[in-house]
């Protein structure tokens, strides 16, 4: 479809932003047709970038009159496919909401807007020594909207709680048209929890336009320890070893052989190449406290068979950590593409699942690095492959699917905090009754009733009226 | 549809992006607009659409490719070592040579001539004194109306001393020169052949002309003393005629080129104690991107400087000025964005001058109205402050 000047819709959205910050250049709607995630082949109508509530009012209430929907994108990081334009929708960028509006650092409440960066905000709050909790490995780029969108965690997450116990209150642009503030930035609210059902709903209740977002004390210590071991199933061990010992670090991160040798490769942070595992752990607290549970961790990795690295300074635990965050992107140091999966298994299960996760990978022939938040079971494997290889993606799909399977059979969940987006969408059905699906369907309709905020994502087509045999519904083209 | 176009890029280049996005932050455009298309990951969309799937190469593609900085901040972000500059180079060569009229084709041919750069130099210094040309919009400096001749002294190192630099900035060479002699070496100047480097054309797209710019400097810098560079920009391209060129002779080049202070922190033992009667300043360090993103040797500036003078960092990640050799005359809106930002950064600092190792960056900051000079101008000063 082209966009002419004459354009009706392009014509309303003209009247409530400026020309400059509406555009439809063929170019543009191509580069907006994609997020992070392994799905190409979206495409954006008109791109809109609002700076205010009422103007993203405005362009909700443009596309309402011309029926097209409406796709909310933030910094365009994330992996499940959530903001990938179907049918070419008005696209919502916030990148230019970006401000940080109100500090109360006695309440410790910010108001914050959506496109702020989430590394942003915690730098900005710095000289109060306050920051916000979940620290998503695409921290220093994802922006707080986004954050919103999927319920994101991070490595922290495992002590401090994901993205929705720290967001008070959001203001939310519906698709009617209607600004609205779900939840309370000075405590609760009497009632249900329309804030709880809003955080996670990946743009499809309403538009984010301000978060009333948790401040968070900067601990007053912290030791950072590198444990490596000579096999995953010791690393594993120890994890369900120190927290069934009472001990809940700041994070405890695992990542395995092949991902290792990548991220050395780019930080040079002294990872040991030769260990099939290693696992970050990081603890916080008062100075007494963290010496204490530091050795404790210690002396258990020791007890099976790890060796163990404390971090001397701020600048070492700066490289394990930066090492452990770029490991999503240093993996096309191996291969040009990547899948990312996000499953969720019982700590006790870790190295089993993982165990099955090199066999699926071995019988579709394909490779795989494991990088993850193994404190709360929170797998991430990565199929490593090159789309232009031919008869490659339905190999790449199977062994997804496999993954999935495995992880739900062992009592698992599909997603930890990517979000289901497009990338999952189809295997809910795996995981949830008709009766769960369609009551989900009718939560999001009663935000949403005209299903025109981000259609076609999480929900199977057709979830409450049973039709759940969605996979050819996908449009041509985005399974790459 | 337009019939597929080749922009030339390399395929196993283009196909290393895995659009993680952990690039934006560190690419200025992106920072200050916010859109997909001014970062480096909507470039490389932008790069396959057309070379992939056949996409036109029309404005937007334009507007895409020519707001790139080129500072390259996006290398070292990228967890995947995409190699961005050399995608953008090789774009920009295609595109050049599909462009009718560019100013830019001859305006750097006058870099490469010494004597006619000096004289388009001088012209332009008395129609300043006139107020006859727009300084600050043309992002000018005040160009000398005369300059003393530099005189070499050994032939321990060579200095490069470039076009531009030369030009309007010979002062600043005669500092380093100062600074480098004060470590007990002779510094040997080389002659007009080594007039221009040919950075600026480069990054414009016009490879023949680099490429006969750098065979000319290498010829001008003959032997195996040290080539010291006292301009980032020019530092970067001497460091990269080796991958350019590809011959042993253009490798055995580049290896002898030293960014002046890389080579001066090695020799730190060497270097004389602040003046008696030196007041110390508060000196703000702006890393030039070519340093910092492509030269990565950012550290010895610091190192060296912090001997004579209170050094403080800025607190924004080495975010490019907006600069970028002829970029502050060619996107003059986006540039001023960019430098906002980094004035922002300069005053939170609370320094009472800034540093900056590279003459585009000095230029474009001190028509902000900072005061900015280069980081050996203030160790020259302290070294000699009880003459």
């Amino acid at each position: 479809m082209k966009f002419r000047k004459a354009d009706p819709l392009m014509q309303d959205l003209r009247r409530v932003l400026p020309s400059d910050r509406v555009r439809a250049a063929p170019l543009e709607r191509s580069i907006m047709g994609r997020d992070a995630s392994i799905f190409e082949g979206g495409r954006a109508g008109p791109v809109c970038f609002p700076i205010s509530t009422e103007e993203v009012q405005g362009c909700v209430d443009a596309a309402r009159r011309h029926g097209r929907a409406v796709v909310p994108r933030g910094a365009g990081t994330g992996l499940a496919g959530g903001a990938v334009p179907l049918e070419e929708p008005v696209v919502v960028v916030t990148t230019k909401m970006n401000q940080l509006v109100s500090v109360d650092a006695d309440q410790r409440v910010a108001w914050v807007q959506p496109g702020m960066i989430n590394l942003d905000l915690s730098r900005a709050l710095a000289p109060h020594g306050l920051h916000f909790a979940p620290d998503p490995s695409s921290q220093q780029v994802c922006s707080l909207g986004g954050n919103v969108g999927t319920n994101a965690g991070g490595p922290h997450c495992l002590a401090h709680g994901v993205t929705s116990a720290h967001v008070l209150a959001v203001e939310v642009v519906l698709m009617s048209g209607e600004a609205m503030v779900l939840g309370n930035p000075n405590g609760w609210t009497p009632g249900l929890d329309l804030r709880g059902a809003y955080v996670g709903s990946e743009g499809m209740m309403g538009i984010t336009t301000a978060i009333a977002v948790r401040l968070t004390p900067d601990p007053p210590a912290v030791q950072t320890l590198l444990l490596a071991f000579d096999s995953v199933d010791a690393a594993a061990q120890t994890v369900s070893a120190v927290i069934a010992n009472g001990i809940v670090p700041a994070a405890i991160e695992m990542m395995d052989n092949n991902i290792i040798r990548a991220v050395e490769e780019f930080v040079g942070a002294g990872f040991p190449t030769d260990a099939a595992a290693v696992v970050i752990v990081e603890v916080d607290g008062l100075p007494g406290g963290v010496a204490e549970e530091a050795d404790r961790v210690m002396e258990m990795a020791t007890a099976r068979g790890g060796s163990v690295r404390r971090a001397a300074d701020d600048q070492e635990r700066a490289l394990l950590w930066k090492g452990r965050k770029s490991a999503f992107g240093a993996i096309a140091r191996i291969k040009p593409n990547y899948y990312l999966h996000d499953t969720v298994v019982p700590r006790t299960r870790l190295a089993e699942v993982m165990n099955r996760v090199y066999e699926i990978v071995e019988e579709h022939e394909l490779q795989v690095m494991n990088v993850f938040h193994a404190g709360d079971g929170n797998l991430h494997p990565m199929l490593l492959f090159d789309r232009r290889e031919p008869g490659i993606m339905p190999r790449v799909h199977a062994a997804g699917a496999a993954i999935i399977e495995a992880s739900l059979a062992v009592g698992g969940v599909l997603s930890g905090e990517h979000g289901i987006g497009m990338e999952k969408r189809d295997f809910m059905p795996l995981m949830f009754s008709e009766a769960d699906l369609d009551a989900q369907a009718r939560l999001r309709r009663a935000f949403d009733p005209e299903e025109m905020a981000n259609p076609g994502k999480v929900l199977p087509t057709g979830a409450s009226c049973a039709d759940v045999n969605a996979l050819d519904k996908v449009p041509e083209g985005v399974w790459g | 549809m337009s019939a597929r176009v080749s922009l030339g890029v390399d395929t196993e280049e283009l196909a290393s992006c895995v659009s993680c996005g952990l690039c934006l932050p560190h690419c200025p455009t992106f920072r200050v607009t916010g859109e997909e298309w001014a970062s480096p990951r909507g470039r490389i969309s932008a790069m396959r659409e057309v070379q992939d799937h056949g996409a036109a190469v029309d404005d937007a593609f334009l507007a895409s490719m020519d707001s790139c900085v080129q500072c390259r901040g996006c290398e070292p972000a990228c967890p995947s070592g995409v190699p961005f500059g050399s995608m953008m180079e090789a774009t920009q060569a295609s595109l050049a040579s599909r462009r009718r009229i560019d100013w830019r084709r001859w305006g750097f041919r006058v870099l490469g001539h010494r004597w006619l750069l000096n004289l388009v130099s001088r012209v332009l210094a008395v129609v300043q004194r006139l107020r006859l040309v727009p300084s600050k919009r043309l992002g000018l400096p005040k160009i000398p109306l005369v300059q003393d001749r530099l005189r070499a002294s050994g032939d321990d190192v060579w200095l490069f001393t470039g076009c531009v630099m030369d030009a309007w900035q010979r002062s600043t060479h005669a500092g380093v020169k100062r600074v480098v002699e004060s470590a007990g070496v002779g510094v040997a100047l080389p002659g007009a052949g080594a007039g221009c480097c040919g950075a600026l054309s480069l990054h414009a797209g016009l490879e023949n002309h680099a490429r006969a710019l750098a065979i000319r400097t290498m010829g001008a810098l003959e032997g195996s003393a040290p080539i010291l560079v006292d301009s980032a920009g020019c530092g970067a391209a001497l460091k990269e005629y080796g991958k350019h060129l590809g011959t042993s002779e253009a490798v055995a080049f580049s290896e002898r080129v030293k960014d002046v202070h890389e080579w001066l922190a090695a020799q730190a033992d060497r270097l004389p104690p602040v003046g008696k009667r030196h007041q110390e300043v508060t000196v703000a360090v702006h890393d030039p991107c070519h340093l910092r993103h492509v030269q990565r040797v950012h550290q010895p500036v610091a190192d060296v400087l912090s001997r004579y003078a209170t050094v403080v960092a800025l607190d924004d990640d080495g975010l490019c000025c907006g600069a970028g050799g002829a970029y502050a005359a060619m996107q003059p809106d986006l540039a001023a964005s960019i430098r906002k930002r980094k004035l922002e950064a300069i005053r939170r600092s609370g320094a009472d001058i800034v540093a900056s190792a590279n003459p585009g960056c000095t230029i474009h900051l001190a028509n902000a109205g900072v005061t900015v000079c280069h980081p050996l101008e203030i160790v020259d000063e302290a070294i000699h402050d009880d003459r």
